[in-house]
């Protein structure tokens, strides 16, 4: 498929509501129209397993995408990314129709976060849409068309930094390259049925690198095997199917909220921008549970633990020991010889 | 028996009534035909106005532990998990509100209804404690909806 074409992924509701389908056909149908647009439609995102068709759809996918799917944004960016289709991820202009007071949104930009980051991010763009935030086609057929314009100037950019010197390998290895080699079958391979074949429906945790300190509290608290670590020491979901379905408890001991199950039903697990009211609708979670995350997290684990005919393990074991109370003192002289040894980058 | 007694929200008046229980996620519950039936209280209506989707994640007869995560809610303003307000055993849910949730809005201390529990009902707040509770929490409750915009800690 040519980079110069911007890809468009539908990724479909699980179920089969009306409503839901209507909107996807309708998106699906005015975008099919677009020069320039290559569109296609996959099952939900979230349950497509390695050989999926639909999977290996997006896999061969070279240049910059636009996913419209059935949950937030954070969550389908960082399920692609698990599934290994990666790329930068660009906020969309569309925005949920957001609460009361917009002004008092401007103050409170969250901090950027702090994570480790992806590796291996190739140089294109991801554009994650939220179809359930508006009702009507057009809005996502207007961003789409904006993105468009934006991923072409933003080639076009490039092309001329390009022109003018001071190319990266990167960018002469994109533009020489006269017609591109494949090493993945072309997308038209794919039948419309394949790629629409249902799949089971899936429960996994899924890190948002773009948060994740590799603090590996979720790998000490979990006692299934879910999480693992990668050639780099990286934390990662190496035996999703292990995991328990409904369960997110790991998710609420993640100190930075890295942890999202894009089923569940409370949006900062869910994976909406984290401090975010989604729509006009605030949590109570809170308000309602008074118990503190961890001590859900606790009691959720210990169900699945005695559902597997395991021992409940309470607060015992892989509870993070957070000291963030603690008042800083003023450092002593071993931590000034800690600070040195870190300095010296060995 | 205690008197019905009125929380003031801003101008809103909750009514909580005096024959009921009281547990601090904001359910109550009195005694019929020997279980505790739990209800959300006035406050909490007020708090999450027109409910759309009532969810629950355990089935009648299931032992809950205090707090236990039991359902979702979610309502024109508001989304939450919903949690056991005493441990015991959930003997029935209130079918009605599956198929039409309106009820908890019309009439919350009746046919709005959630759910028996077998348990120690009769160890949660009275009226007046709950109050009192409300009041010390209202300043903080009232930062925790309007924040929840601006952190989440």
């Amino acid at each position: 498929m040519s980079r110069q074409r911007l890809t468009v992924v539908l990724s479909q509701a699980q179920g089969k509501n009306p409503t839901k389908r209507a909107l996807e056909e309708a998106v699906a149908a005015a975008l099919i129209m677009e020069p320039g647009l290559d569109v296609s439609v996959v099952p939900y995102l979230y349950d497509l397993g390695p050989d999926h068709t639909g999977r290996l759809f997006l896999e061969s996918v070279q240049g910059d995408m636009v996913v419209l799917g059935w949950m937030y944004p954070r969550a389908a960016f960082w399920v692609l990314d698990r599934d290994g289709i990666k790329g930068h991820f660009v906020e969309s202009q569309l925005k949920p129709p957001s609460a009361d007071d917009e002004d008092e949104d401007e103050e409170s930009q969250p901090e950027p976060p702090n994570g480790i980051g992806a590796v291996d991010v190739p140089d294109r763009s991801i554009y994650c849409l939220d179809l359930r935030d508006f009702n009507s086609h057009e809005t996502y057929v207007q961003e789409v068309r904006r993105i468009a314009d934006e991923c072409r100037q933003r080639r076009e950019a490039k092309l001329k930094e390009w022109i003018q010197g001071n190319p990266t390998v990167v960018q002469l290895g994109r533009y020489l390259r006269a017609d591109e080699p494949q090493p993945v079958p072309e997308p038209s391979r794919f039948t419309s049925e394949q790629l629409l074949q249902q799949p089971q429906r899936r429960w996994y945790p899924v890190i948002d690198y773009s948060r994740c300190t590799n603090c590996m509290e979720c790998i000490d608290f979990c006692l299934f095997g879910v999480y693992g670590v990668d050639k780099l020491d990286r934390i990662n979901v190496e035996n999703q199917d292990n995991c328990k379905r409904g369960c997110p408890a790991c998710s609420r001991v993640c100190p930075e909220h890295a942890i999202i199950f894009p089923d569940y039903k409370t949006p900062a697990i869910a994976g909406a921008a984290v401090g975010a009211v989604t729509g006009l609708k605030i949590d109570l979670t809170k308000l309602f549970g008074c118990a503190d995350a961890i001590q859900i997290a606790a009691q959720e684990r210990d169900r699945e633990l005695v559902n597997d005919g395991r021992e409940a393990v309470g607060l015992t074991v892989g509870i993070p020991k957070r000291q963030a109370d603690k008042p800083k003192e003023p450092k002593d002289d071993l931590d000034k010889l800690m600070d040195a040894l870190d300095a010296l980058d060995i | 028996m205690p008197d019905e007694m009125t929380f003031l929200m801003g101008k809103y008046p909750a009514v909580l009534p005096g024959d009921f229980r009281y547990a601090r996620n904001h359910m109550c519950c009195r005694e019929v035909e020997g279980r505790w039936r739990f209800n959300f209280t006035s406050y909490a209506v007020r708090l999450m106005q027109d409910v759309y989707f009532l969810d629950w994640a355990v089935s009648a007869g299931d032992a809950v532990q205090l707090l236990q995560q039991i359902g979702h809610i979610e309502t024109s303003k508001a989304v939450s998990d919903l949690f056991a307000p005493l441990a015991g055993t959930v003997t029935t849910f209130n079918a009605e509100l599956l198929n039409d949730p309106s009820a908890i809005n019309v009439d919350n201390y009746g046919a709005g209804w959630l759910f028996d529990l077998d348990g120690a009902g009769g160890s949660l707040m009275s009226v007046a404690e709950y109050h009192q509770y409300l009041d010390e929490n209202w300043e903080k409750t009232q930062r925790l909806i309007k924040g929840k915009i601006n952190t989440e800690d």
